[in-house]
C-alpha cells in the first residue's frame, strides 16, 4: 500500500514568527491564520527573503561589485541596467521633486559643495524592496501578515482580525516605544537618528539634519512611507508642514527636544507627551 | 528611456490617492503611550523604529518580540 505524506496539521491559532538576516538588518515576519505554519507559508517566507538577498546585491554600496556600484563608477548605463534599477531611479527623481532635494539619492559630499554627487538609493530601497517582497505574502489565502524589514514595517490582516499592533520606537531609548499604531492593512516607516552607523543627510546641504529626532510615517505604500520619513526628517522644522501636503495616512514627529507631533488628515496635534 | 533621460516609471501603489488610501483602518493614527513604556506592557507585534539593524539586535525590542513565537 503506498504510504501518504501526514496531512498538514490543524492551524495553529495565534501569530507565528520568522526571523533572518539580510542587509545588515533583521526581517521579521510574523503570520497568523491558515498558512501561519504550512509549507505554503515556509515557501512564501523562503520567497521573501530570496528576494531581498538578490536586492542586497543589486543595490548595495558597499559592494564593488553590485549593478548599483557599477553605475555609479559609470561601467554601465542606466539603460543597460535591470529594470528594477531604473525603476529605484525613477523614485528617487520623483521623491527629490516631492520634498525639494531634501530627499535625493544623489547627495553631495558635504566638503565640496557644487562637486559631484555620488549615487546612493539606499532610502529608496529599503522600503521598495520590503514592499515588492511582501507580494510572495500578500498570495497566501486566509492568512494575515506582518513583515518588518529593520523597522519598515507592510502589513495585511482581514477585516474580522484583530489589527496588528506596530509600536514606535523612543528615540530616545530604543528599549521602549512610545506609541502604538493599530494597522490592518498598509505601512509604517521610521527615519531617525538612532540610526547607528547611517548617515540620513539633508541632500540640499550634504550635511546631517538637526531638530527632529525621529519620524514615523503611516500609510498605504512602504515605499512611500519610508521615503516621506525620511524627506521629512531631512527637512527638518519644514516636517510637519510637507507632512500635511503628502497623501499619507498619519505621522509622528519626535523632535529633539522630546516634543512629540501628531499629524493626521485633520489637524497637527502637539500631544500632551514629552519623551 | 529617452535622449539619456529617465522617464517615470509607475509603481505598484501610486501615492497620489487612487482609492487604495481608504484600505487604512480608520483605526491607524499613532497612538500616544502616556509614559514611555517596555514593549511587553504595550501588547506590540513589531517594533518600527531608526535602529532596527542586525548589530544590536540580540540585546533590541524586535529581538524579545520575535523570540516569544518562534
Amino acid at each position: 500500500m503506498p504510504t501518504t505524506p501526514p496531512a498538514e496539521p490543524e492551524t495553529v491559532p495565534g501569530v507565528h514568527r520568522y526571523v533572518e538576516h539580510v542587509m545588515g538588518m533583521p526581517i521579521s515576519l510574523a503570520l497568523r491564520g491558515r498558512h501561519a505554519t504550512t509549507a505554503a507559508g515556509r515557501a512564501a517566507w523562503s520567497a521573501v527573503m530570496t528576494e531581498l538577498t538578490a536586492v542586497d546585491l543589486a543595490f548595495s554600496t558597499y559592494r564593488a561589485d553590485s549593478v548599483i556600484s557599477r553605475l555609479a563608477r559609470g561601467e554601465v548605463t542606466l539603460e543597460q541596467c535591470p529594470p528594477e534599477v531604473r525603476e529605484v531611479v525613477a523614485l528617487g527623481e520623483e521623491a527629490a521633486e516631492a520634498s525639494g532635494g531634501a530627499f535625493s539619492i544623489f547627495l553631495p559630499d558635504p566638503a565640496a559643495s557644487g562637486g559631484p554627487r555620488r549615487l546612493d538609493p539606499s532610502g529608496v530601497v529599503k522600503g521598495w524592496a520590503a514592499e515588492r517582497a511582501a507580494r510572495h505574502l500578500a498570495l497566501l489565502h486566509d492568512t494575515d501578515f506582518c513583515l518588518s524589514a529593520g523597522g519598515d514595517i507592510t502589513c495585511r490582516a482581514a477585516s474580522g482580525s484583530a489589527p496588528w499592533r506596530i509600536g514606535i520606537e523612543d528615540p530616545h531609548d530604543p528599549a521602549r516605544v512610545l506609541a502604538v499604531v493599530p494597522l490592518r492593512t498598509g505601512a509604517v516607516a521610521t527615519s531617525g537618528t538612532a540610526h547607528r552607523g547611517a548617515h540620513l543627510v539633508d541632500a540640499r546641504t550634504g550635511r546631517p539634519p538637526e531638530g527632529i529626532a525621529s519620524v514615523t510615517v503611516v500609510g498605504t505604500s512602504l515605499t512611500w512611507a519610508d521615503i516621506d520619513a525620511t524627506a521629512a526628517y531631512a527637512l527638518s522644522e519644514q516636517a510637519v508642514a510637507w507632512l500635511h501636503t503628502r497623501p499619507i495616512h498619519s505621522a509622528l514627529v519626535v523632535t529633539a527636544e522630546r516634543k512629540i507631533l501628531r499629524v493626521d488628515p485633520r489637524s497637527t496635534i502637539a500631544l500632551a507627551g514629552h519623551t | 528611456m529617452t535622449d539619456g533621460k529617465v522617464t517615470k516609471v509607475s509603481v505598484p501603489v501610486s501615492p497620489s490617492g487612487n482609492g487604495r488610501d481608504i484600505e487604512i483602518n480608520d483605526e491607524a493614527l499613532p497612538v500616544l503611550i502616556q509614559e514611555t513604556i517596555d514593549a511587553q506592557s504595550a501588547d506590540i507585534d513589531m517594533v518600527s523604529g531608526a535602529t532596527v539593524t542586525s548589530d544590536g539586535y540580540l540585546t533590541s525590542l524586535q529581538s524579545a518580540l520575535d523570540q516569544a513565537g518562534i
